[in-house]
């Protein structure tokens, strides 16, 4: 099976402090440790976890500067065999729409049964890059894959709904599948592994090289463009209690006290 | 997952151990306080480590697969010490779990915790920027460009972002402070030793750290280090090579001025007083006497003995990557017999040198409901208080 | 005429709450921007589902056909392209749902579209249609614009606006569906129901939810005792489930469970919007962290910033001597 698998360099934003910089658009990023995209690193282990069962080969894209690499060689110690990254100046500020489109330029002209996405960027979350790439080579998708079974030329996939309930859709291959997280339980890549890694080659591309222009990247060819990022204004006047533990602790039994839910 | 035979090259992390000489003779089975608990089982690892690398015409079919219990192993070092044969089975355990970790065989905590000490320097993921909270309203030195540290204090990464633990750095600090001696920490720029990483096998990682850190002993000329961890201690004295820079455990240090007539102490305390041997001071590096030298010059202290002391101290399953690790079933842990141990004797305070026991104990505390009945408390917290 | 049109998300035969929180938005908008306000129904034998949307807005485009019975993104597509390029609708809504997101990025490339997801609001400031949606997983918020475009598709994030009772009495119109092309290239197989459980947080009044600030799976007793204490039931967050710490049956969020206990208690929880829409309803929402920034003290209470390791343990024990000083003081 031939398997392309779109990853992305995010922030850990989870336990950082996170300053807005001048621009009001982007947050400063010097401080933050970047790590592949959570959704991104279970679609990665599901392509090689294919490609172990079935044979093949797992080729990593990624859109992003030099530092993304990282994220690459980390694939690259996983399974993967090839990595392709796409950078250029003026894919700054690019959304969804426009990340979709420099993809399919990369996609449309290589060989695969089936291109794996991260449902989602844990840093916009806009879940909408697999299914804008699979409509724009017009191949069928399926997306918060939970489960898949490859079967004669198609997947059987199970999709994650609400409330606890699942969907099970059987899509033609080749296909995008955008992946949930949870769907299993992704390997450790040592230093070792991702340090041998550095043999394998990443073949770096610009717009020119994906024949895209480049008002069609960026803001300029973006359907979405950030205005201004904030601090979210507290929206309930909830009451924020710190310092000494015991007192902190005391007064929280006296709430529940008072709301009756300590019987 | 993957193959069930060797590569050559994971062969190689193996082949170089030395264990041609094994008797099969059990000691390290018998002796190895895992053994009961979860079935990890020294001595047939060996076996099977003898069979890939010394492949006979006629063998059992080889499965890695079963060798997952070697992430059970404390590290203890137990079975190295009862090894009639010089043999040492520990690092055999880490040889094999050197061969999972390039395979990416591990535990999701595990992988959780080497991840998070590659990319912010601690195991637990916090923020670099976060580990000098602990002194925040202290006068504590961070080392700076162009002036030479001397003695640096290495905090560790649980006593720098636990809570609990960050009473111990405090301690240690502030002792410093009151006796004058000039000292520095790393601050931001310290990042975790790398002990437990060097013992779950991830030696990539492992060089890393120290690459690092001793770039950052020598930027800041660096001659002496103390350490709050026995792990610390361990690593930077016997794993890394520093040559020009002499490695202490601070009670070590600190036996030392009380030798010298430096440490005074002018409160005393009336408490019994029973002093738990860490693996890594003890049974590693045969660090014995110094804990219990300061704890006796603590006036009003009734130093005892528990049944299992010294070399024979009951390890509280906290090294060895154990923190970030819980076998599958296994129901309780063995600070649980430790803590019911010095409940027995009637001590007042079971006095630990090491960050790993402190959390371990205390948690060993509460689940045996034994918290109204003794204490558990660093030396240099008892230290502190006496000063 | 402007016209806001909202699809309408049903399935076992009701519609989702997701749809009515739409229509609130819809109808806010429709006032400030002058417009009117449709939705649209797609299924089969959906009639009575219709009716009941008459209620919310100017008129119901109801779709009915047997292949539309399952929700299938291929179908439901046809239909909404053929309505969208008949109707030209100014705004279309659809949920930032399992649904939602399997359809609404495609009609927009099919139909170049300009589209935003995981909005909190939208409005239209100067000629542009704004939106505002969360970044980093809710500590950030942005105001984002859309290219100038004559029409606009949004995803909604549910729980945002409240479902209201609705007033006008619109019309519905039983449209005759568009030719459909038969699709074979992605078939609605079946529905999956979550296995029957050990334990329904949802009954429950009173909730000890714990989030990866937990650790470890051996320091899960701590959530267990201070629950114990408390007559309550442990719940947890999605990555706790992930992890196979606890059963499926145990996550409150998005994809798990919705609660509306007496008390929830938030342990160790970012509080990202996934697991907050599970349970922002509570009637008393406390929350601890170590990080004053976490998202989750958005929807509590009362937050306690601080170590749960140090905290739990203390909690247990304040709750458990308040217990008995009330059962000895009867």
């Amino acid at each position: 099976m031939e398997i392309i698998v779109c990853v992305k360099h995010v922030p850990e934003t989870a336990e950082a402090d996170l300053v807005i910089d001048e621009s009001r658009k982007r947050i400063k990023t010097e401080d933050l440790v970047f790590d592949i995209n959570e959704w991104d690193e279970y679609a990665l282990e599901e392509a090689v976890l294919l490609k172990e069962k079935y044979g093949g080969s797992v080729t990593v894209i990624t859109i992003g500067p030099e530092d993304a690499e990282d994220t690459l060689r980390k694939c690259l110690a996983k399974g993967a065999d090839k990595a392709i990254r796409v950078t250029d100046k003026a894919i700054e500020g690019s959304d969804g729409y426009a990340i979709a489109k420099i993809l399919y330029n990369v996609v449309k002209d290589l060989r695969f049964d089936l291109i794996l996405c991260g449902a989602q960027a844990s840093d916009d979350g806009y879940a909408v890059v697999g299914v804008m790439l699979a409509s724009l080579l017009g191949i069928p998708y399926a997306t918060m894959v939970r489960k898949m079974e490859i079967g004669d030329g198609v997947a059987k996939v199970t999709r994650e709904l609400e409330d606890g309930l699942e969907e099970i859709v059987e899509v033609k291959l080749p296909a995008v599948l955008t992946i949930q997280t949870g769907i299993n339980k992704p390997r450790y890549a040592s230093i070792m592994s991702i340090r041998r890694a550095r043999q394998k080659e990443i073949s770096v591309l610009d717009l020119k090289a994906v024949n895209l222009a480049e008002d069609e990247v960026g803001e300029k060819g973006s359907w979405v463009i950030v205005d201004e990022l904030f601090v979210p204004v507290r929206k309930k006047k909830g009451e924020i209690l710190s310092g000494d533990l015991d007192q902190v602790v005391s007064k929280i039994v006296e709430v529940m006290k008072e709301r009756g839910v300590l019987k | 997952m993957t193959a069930k035979i060797l590569e050559k090259e994971e062969l190689m992390l193996i082949k170089k151990l030395d264990f041609n000489v094994c008797l099969q003779c059990g000691r390290c089975t018998s002796s190895c306080p895992i053994f009961p608990k979860t079935g990890l089982n020294a001595r047939t690892l060996v076996r099977k480590s003898l069979y890939f690398v010394s492949p006979l015409t006629v063998h059992p079919p080889l499965d890695l697969s079963d060798v997952n219990k070697v992430w059970d192993c404390t590290t203890c070092n137990i079975c190295v010490v009862r090894c009639p044969r010089d043999v040492k089975p520990m690092d055999i355990v880490v040889g094999l779990r050197s061969i999972l970790i390039e395979r990416g065989e591990v535990p999701p905590t595990i992988i959780d915790a080497l991840e998070n000490i590659y990319k912010f320097g601690n195991p637990f993921g916090l923020s670099r920027s976060k580990r000098v909270e602990w002194a925040k309203d202290l006068n504590v030195k961070r080392v700076s460009e162009g002036n030479k540290a001397g003695l640096l204090y290495f905090v560790g990464c649980v006593p720098s972002y636990e809570s609990r633990a960050q009473e111990v750095a405090r301690s240690i600090a502030i002792t410093l402070n009151g006796l004058g001696i000039d000292f520095s920490i790393l601050g931001e720029k310290e990042n975790c030793c790398g002990n437990e990483v060097y013992s779950l096998g991830e030696k990539g990682l492992f060089e890393v750290l120290v690459e690092e850190n001793t770039k950052l002993f020598q930027q800041y000329g660096v001659n002496k280090i103390i350490t709050t961890s026995p792990h610390c201690f361990n690593a930077l004295k016997n794993r890394y090579k520093l040559n020009d820079i002499e490695v202490q455990h601070y009670t070590q240090f600190f036996a030392d001025l009380i030798d010298k007539n430096k440490l005074k102490f002018s409160k005393s305390i009336d408490k019994k007083i029973a002093f738990h041997d860490p693996c890594y001071l003890g049974r590693h590096n045969n660090v014995f006497d110094e804990p219990r030298r300061i704890l006796e010059n603590i006036p009003g202290v009734e130093l005892v003995e528990l049944r299992h002391s010294k070399s024979r101290s009951i390890c509280c399953e906290g090294g060895g990557g154990r923190m970030w690790y819980d076998p599958p079933g296994e129901e309780s842990r063995l600070a649980e017999d430790r803590v019911n141990e010095a409940v027995e004797l009637g001590v007042d305070i079971l006095a630990v040198a090491c960050p790993f026991c402190l959390l371990t104990l205390e948690d060993a505390l509460k689940k045996t409901g034994n918290e109204d009945k003794i204490q558990i408390k660093d030396v240099m917290e008892v230290v502190r208080e006496c000063l | 005429m402007r016209e806001i049109l909202v699809l309408a998300e049903h399935r076992l035969g009701k519609l989702r709450d997701i749809t009515f929180e739409m229509l609130t938005k819809g109808r806010q908008l429709a006032l400030e921007a002058g417009a009117t306000l449709s939705i649209a129904l797609l299924g089969y034998g959906v009639e009575s589902l219709a009716e009941e949307l008459a209620d919310y807005a100017d008129e119901v485009l109801l779709i009915e056909e047997k292949r539309l019975e399952n929700f299938n993104s291929e179908y439901y597509q046809q239909v909404l392209s053929h309505i969208i390029l008949e109707r030209k609708p100014e705004v279309i809504f659809l949920g930032h749902t399992s649904y939602g997101l399997e359809l609404a990025p495609a009609l927009a490339i099919k139909l170049n579209i300009p589209i935003v997801t995981d909005v909190i609001d939208v409005y239209f400031e100067d000629g542009k249609f704004m939106a505002i949606r969360d970044f980093y997983g809710g500590k950030l918020q942005a105001k984002v614009s859309l290219r100038k475009s004559t029409q606009y598709i949004a995803t909604i994030r549910p729980g945002v606006f409240k479902a209201e009772k609705g007033k006008r009495r619109g019309n519905v119109n039983k449209l005759s569906p568009p030719d459909l092309t038969d699709i074979t290239y992605k078939k609605f197989i079946e529905l999956v129901k979550p296995p029957a459980e050990a334990v329904d947080i949802s009954t429950a009044d009173i909730v000890v939810a714990v989030g990866r600030g937990i650790g470890d799976a051996k320091n899960l007793h701590l959530i267990e005792e201070l629950s114990n204490v408390l007559g309550g039931v442990v719940a947890c967050s999605r990555p706790i489930v992930d992890m196979g710490w606890l059963p499926k049956e145990r996550q409150v969020g998005i994809s798990g469970k919705t609660v509306k206990p007496k008390l929830y208690l938030a342990v160790g929880i970012s509080g990202q919007f996934y697991h907050v829409y599970g349970m922002m309803n509570s009637e008393l929402i406390i929350a601890i962290n170590k990080d004053p920034h976490a998202p989750i003290f958005n929807v509590a209470d009362y937050g306690i910033v601080g170590d749960l390791f140090e905290i739990l343990p203390r909690l247990t024990k304040k709750i458990l001597e308040e217990k008995s000083a009330g059962a000895s003081s009867q």
